[in-house]
This record gives structure tokens, sequence and C-alpha cells, in this order.
């Protein structure tokens, strides 16, 4: 079926992804990989999912996959918010030192008017 | 305070955003009383960092907008490079007056706390709003309740610190919530607090430019959500 090639398609573009990120952090490219090689064999075997998904009690394999999905997103967009935050702070520590760096005193104080390192 | 040689190890910290009209005179009002005078230009898109050079500040710029509560944070973390023995912070619209400053200086001499606190309740308000002042009377209950520290105003900007206080707060939040998060970490740090009347002159610019209460009630707003983020 095309939709199973298309699947697979992008489940080996995660792969790859995961692969080169392997240096940067192994944890999450562990992470993706399991992801995506689960996700390429739920494609292959599609009726594998109904009988997981009844397992756990949900009704169709596809819901399953969904509400899995979902919570992938939800556990990937806080990390990206903590990341944000993150960011926001150093962000400020830079521009702060940036400011403090390139104190300016004026002309009748004994300053330059132009930069005053501090 | 009177003479400029009684403080010369005190720091006013005045951040300033797009107040090019007032700067200059509220800087060389202050600097008639207290030589060290530090702006933080907060990325201004006026001439506020030259006019206030100009009345004869020091003046840091941030390169990009941080917010009210960065500026403070920065302007501190450079008197106390400077070797400042107490800071105050002072609000750049002209809402304060300079003679208060030697208000909040005697009040500390006299207590040794750690840390005053300007009260416009304890002292004036002149022209302020009905709706601003109750709003600001909510924050205090707010803060009391949530803090546990009692004070009558809690979204003053003129406050005094001692070296040692102004050490140990840490402003993190970057915008308006730094009222509120600078009396949570004077209580959580065990610093004493007490607070000294001052005048808060609600003049028209300082009306129009909303600077501390631009929407009253955003500041409500963002005490719950500074509360909810900890």
């Amino acid at each position: 079926m095309i939709i199973q090639v298309l699947l697979i398609g992008g489940l080996l573009l995660c792969l790859l992804y995961a692969f080169m990120q392997n240096q940067k952090s192994r944890l999450l490219s562990k992470a993706i990989s399991i992801i995506a090689l689960t996700g390429i064999y739920l494609v292959l075997f599609p009726e594998h999912t109904n009988g997981l998904a009844r397992f756990v009690g949900v009704g169709r394999g596809a819901d399953l996959v969904l509400y899995c999905w979902l919570v992938i997103s939800l556990i990937v967009s806080m990390h990206l918010q903590l990341q944000i935050l993150q960011l926001q702070g150093l962000i400020t520590e830079l521009a702060r030192e940036m400011a403090l760096q390139g104190a300016r005193r004026s002309l009748d104080e004994g300053g330059t008017g132009t930069h005053l390192g501090t | 305070m009177g003479q400029k040689s009684q403080a010369v190890d005190l720091w006013v910290v005045i951040p300033a955003f797009n107040e090019g009209p007032v700067i200059g005179k509220v800087v060389m009002a202050v600097r008639a009383l207290c030589h060290n005078v530090v702006i933080v230009d907060d990325c201004s898109g006026d001439d506020t960092g030259a006019q206030a050079l100009e009345a004869g500040a020091t003046v840091l710029r941030h390169p990009i907008n941080l917010g009210q509560g960065a500026a403070l944070q920065t302007g501190i973390r450079y008197a106390l490079s400077r070797g400042a023995g107490y800071i105050v912070t002072f609000d750049a619209d002209g809402q304060h007056r300079p003679e208060d400053i030697g208000v909040l200086l005697d009040t500390q001499v006299k207590t040794g706390a750690d840390v005053v606190l300007g009260s416009r309740f304890l002292g004036h308000a002149e022209n302020i709003p009905r709706l601003r002042r109750m709003i600001l009377q909510l924050a205090v209950v707010y803060m009391h309740i949530t803090s546990g520290v009692k004070l009558t105003d809690a979204h003053n900007g003129l406050r005094l610190l001692t070296r040692r206080a102004a050490e140990r707060i840490r402003i993190t939040q970057a915008r308006m919530a730094h009222a509120s998060e600078i009396i949570d970490q004077i209580d959580a740090l065990g610093l004493t607090v007490v607070e000294a009347p001052v005048t808060i002159v609600y003049t028209e610019y300082s009306l129009r430019k909303g600077q501390k209460l631009g929407n009253a009630f955003n500041i409500l707003i963002e005490l719950f959500v500074a509360r909810l983020n900890k």
C-alpha cells in the first residue's frame, strides 16, 4: 500500500536523524530510534496494534497509536518549553554582560563619554 | 542625607525604557542629592540613554529589551561591582521624589534593616486614581496571604537595599512580576524589612505612560502567573 511506503519513508528519516544525533545525546537518539522502529513494525503489521490495543483496553489499534502520539507530543513540547526558558535565562545573562561591559559615563565625570570598561 | 559626602557608597539604580522626555530631569534631580546614578536603558527606541548620559548618569544599555526586572538586576550588579554599600531603586518616570531617598536611608540607619521599602500608603500618593488604589491594596492583601510579609504597599519601585541584601536577592522575573519576587525573596532569605513613608506623584506623564501599572489588571495576572511558575 502507498500509505505504508510513505510512513516507513518518514520513519526511516527519523531513524537517520536519530543516528546523526547519537553524538549529541545518546538518550534522545535511543528514544527516537525505539519509537521509529516500533512505528515501522506497526506499519508493517497493523493487525498487531489491534491485539495490543485490546490488551491495554483501547478499542482500536489506530486509537492506541493516536494516544501514544499525543503523549509523546506533550512530552516533547514540555521539553521545548524548558529549553526556551533556559535559553531566555542565558540570553538575559548575555545581554546583561554586554550592558555591563559597555557602561558609559559622561564627560564631566572624568569618563570618555563613550566606552567605559568595568 | 543632605550632603553628598555622607552617602558616597550609595548608588541609585534607575531602569528606563523610552523615558527620553523626562529622564534628564529625573537624573539631575537625583544627582543633586546623590552622586552615583546608574541608568539601565532597556533598549529604548528614543534618546533615553543620551539624555541620561548628558545629565551625568552612568548608562548601561541592554542590547535587547529584557524588561524592568532584568534591568534592575543589571543595575544592581553594576552598583555592587563599583563597591556600593547601599542601593536605591528608583523609577524613571518622575513619580518618585529624590528627597525620599534620604528618608529610606535614615530609616535604614535607624532600624538596621536589610531592606527598606517605600510605601505610598504610609506617606502620600498625590492624585492617585481610585481604581489604582484599589488594585494596589488588593496586591498588598495578596502578598500578605502568599508570602507572609506584611506590607502596606507591594508595588513601589522606590526601595533601598543594603549591600548584604543586594548580593543575595536575585531578580529572575524579567518583566513586571519582579516586585513581588523581591518581596518573596526577602522573606525566603530571612532578610529584615521595614517600610518608610514616601510620596508618589502621579503626574500626567507617569499616568499616561503607566510604567508600573499601565494596565492595572495585568499586575494581578502576573502575580498569579509568577506563583504558578515557581
